[in-house]
């Protein structure tokens, strides 16, 4: 164990320290989840591909530099501690392109993760649809085989960015009369397709953050498909991983917000409860315990080893973490929890961030089903009654 | 950088936890319970791998190891609630005599000839001391007053908690494996209790709270290893959240095991009360919150994502 960063470690951070410095808006963007904020996060988005930020960690030749998992996570230190804006391609960049990554050609990796890096295609994911929830092997969204293509008919819902962004992907039932997870694809798709129809759906916030979308005889070339024809629950398995797991959720993020919750305390001390204190000192110790454990994974990974369902318990941690520090910024707040502008102009981050924080422990697999996945596959507890 | 347990250093603690597993069951616990608490039988097994004397260095006739690796197989010992004084003089007295240069008992120590007990001032009593007897809850622990020329030195304080922090990670370990294995085998409604939602999740939890538990040790014996200036804030952190930890497994594994687990005659009680035991020692809970309340809300420790391993 070496708690210490190299030479070219140091290097690297401050790298990326100076062009964060000169390049973070020093205005903060709208959110992503609104049209003009959705087009202000893909312009960041290509800004930062300019500066070849895009992908760390992926090969150069798709627009990445090449690193390794330690200095992915300086760079998601330091751009978190910047206060840089979220990653409107986080479907792409952080889920799929991991699974790209495992599962696609050479072909598919040149044609989607260089666009994808480069921030010119933005994706949106389609898991669940209206009878496929927390129960996923229930998807009735067919994409039967015609010739060369595919011919997609159903219905997704709660599409992240589907409002808005160019490409998406999901999971569809290739096999005629297959049940569960057996004969699902996983299949790539130009949300511009003819026959893809777009609802929005506004949100807790009032924003169409995600959408319905419906697909009447959507013809899709079948080299759109991601592994083998009937794979696509293990593709989905590792998409599912990337998510719960190591990537969507650096540490950074929430330790960035203790850090906040810090300076809101200091503020506020005066009308603060003893509670107050003592879980804004959690803060810091939680948050600082998940980036020791995705230090500890990154190793783990850099040696050759693997995550599994361990991604469940990140994921249980980090939601659930993330709304506890939320709920405690609102709790100082006091009567200003419910302002959405501050007197001073200002968004309250606090009450827009504890929205999106009660969606943590839903999305990505609702928490219920990763505690269901910690018993039974890591504590080895019977499984009973769910298929 | 590199937060990775090398399989090198896994392996002393593997053996460890292979030769006590097979050793140090409940049933010695059972019988040390009914007899005198203490055996020489146990304490020559832990001679002969070497363990009183892995904190000494070589030239006294130890094996020289860390605190990471000490740390390591004291989470061992709570696995298995020993009841011999082992952690507290090899792994917390030990480096504090070396820290100060008193290195005159340390062959005898390594030799498994001498023992010590530490003596903090912050702890209101003493393991395995020659005081007069204190009645703990924990009816392996031999507990006495605390001799008047208690230390009050931080770097004791801080050995101490960082070892009692290993051991009650290694004590939650095995009260959620007891938890779990009852879960397995005890059927109500037809079905093993396990299998029950309500059950699943309650594991699961004290399954989340040990792996968030675990780095923040192995993080914080190394920073102590390291001299680091910032050690007792981490040290402070691991306590805590070792203790949670280990009161969470405790109280879930209870009441997985129903009316069963409020006897004295399922196992689980005995590593229940060592977690009360050093949960409250080497420095209680308002001690360490307030230890990093003052470094992080008090701002003498940087914070933030740029500053993960400061």
């Amino acid at each position: 164990m070496d708690l210490t960063y190299t030479p070219r470690q140091q290097a690297f951070r401050s790298e990326v320290r100076e062009w964060l410095k000169a390049n973070v808006p020093a205005k903060p963007l709208l959110t992503l989840e609104c049209e003009e904020g959705y087009h202000q996060h893909v312009a960041w988005e290509r800004q930062l591909a300019r500066g070849n930020w895009g992908m760390v960690t992926w090969p150069e030749a798709f627009g990445g530099r090449g690193l390794d998992l330690i200095e992915w996570l300086i760079f998601e230190e330091e751009y978190w501690g910047a206060g840089a804006p979220l990653r409107v391609n986080q479907n792409g960049i952080f889920l799929l392109g991991p699974t790209i990554m495992e599962y696609g050609t050479e072909e598919q990796k040149a044609r989607f993760l260089t666009p994808m890096a480069a921030g010119e295609k933005i994706w949106a994911q389609a898991w669940s649809e209206p009878g496929a929830g927390s129960d996923m092997a229930a998807i009735k969204t067919t994409a039967f085989r015609s010739g060369d293509h595919y011919v997609i008919n159903g219905q997704k819902t709660w599409s992240s960015r589907a409002s808005f962004a160019d490409w998406g992907f999901g999971l569809f039932r290739t096999e005629e009369g297959s049940q569960r997870h057996k004969g699902l694809s996983f299949i790539l798709f130009d949300l511009d397709t003819p026959g893809v129809t777009r609802r929005p759906i506004r949100q807790l916030h009032g924003h169409p953050g995600f959408a319905e979308l419906f697909f009447d005889d959507v013809r899709v070339p079948i080299e759109n498909r991601l592994a083998g024809e009937g794979d696509g629950w293990k593709v989905a398995m590792a998409t599912a991983g990337f998510e719960r797991g190591l990537m969507l959720r650096s540490p950074g993020r929430f330790q960035a917000t203790a850090r906040r919750l810090v300076e809101l305390f200091r503020q506020h001390q005066h009308q603060a409860s003893p509670a107050a204190r003592e879980a804004v000192v959690k803060a810091w110790m939680d948050t600082q315990a998940y980036a020791y454990n995705t230090y500890a994974v990154a190793a783990k990974i850099m040696a050759g080893g693997s995550i599994g369902a361990e991604a469940s318990l990140n994921k249980i941690f980090w939601s659930e973490l993330d709304r506890t520090m939320h709920r405690t910024a609102l709790q100082l707040l006091g009567a200003a929890a419910e302002l959405r502008h501050f007197a001073d102009g200002r968004v309250n981050d606090w009450l827009e961030g504890y929205m999106f924080s009660l969606s943590g422990p839903i999305y990505a697999g609702s928490n219920e089903i990763q505690r269901n996945i910690t018993a039974e596959r890591l504590l080895g507890m019977p499984r009973v009654g769910a298929g | 950088m590199d937060m990775a347990l090398s399989p090198e250093r896994l392996e002393l603690a593997e053996a460890v936890r292979a030769y006590l597993s097979d050793t140090h069951g409940p049933g010695v616990l059972r019988r040390l319970d009914a007899g005198l608490n203490r055996d020489p039988a146990i304490w020559q097994g832990l001679i002969d791998m070497g363990l009183p004397g892995l904190l000494v260095p070589e030239e006294q006739g130890g094996l020289g190891m860390g605190l990471l690796d000490a740390a390591l197989i004291a989470r061992e010992c709570g696995r298995v609630a020993l009841a011999e004084p082992l952690v507290e003089s090899a792994f917390v007295a030990v480096p504090w005599l070396v820290a100060r240069g008193e290195t005159d008992e340390l062959a005898a120590i390594a030799a498994g000839e001498r023992r010590i007990a530490p003596a903090h001032r912050l702890n209101g009593a003493v393991a395995d001391g020659e005081g007069a007897a204190l009645d703990s809850i924990d009816p392996l622990r031999n507990l006495s007053e605390l001799p008047v020329d208690a230390s009050d030195d931080p770097l004791l304080l801080d050995l101490g908690a960082i070892m009692a922090a290993a051991q009650l990670v290694g004590l939650a370990e095995a009260m959620l494996d007891q938890a779990v294995g009852y879960s397995n085998i005890r059927t109500q409604f037809g079905q093993p209790v396990g299998g029950f939602q309500a059950i699943k999740h309650k594991l699961a939890d004290v399954a989340v709270a040990l792996e968030f538990a675990r780095p923040v040790l192995w993080r914080a014996a190394q920073a102590l290893e390291d001299g680091s200036t910032s050690a007792s804030l981490h040290v402070s952190h691991a306590k805590l959240a070792a203790t949670d930890a280990a009161y969470l497994s405790a109280e879930s594994a209870i009441q997985v095991h129903g009316a069963m687990g409020y006897t004295y005659e399922v196992d689980l009680h005995f590593w229940m009360k060592r977690s009360w035991a050093l949960g409250g020692t080497w420095g209680s809970r308002a001690f360490h919150l307030d230890r990093i309340d003052r470094a992080v809300i008090g701002g003498t420790h940087l914070i933030g994502p740029e500053n993960t391993f400061a």
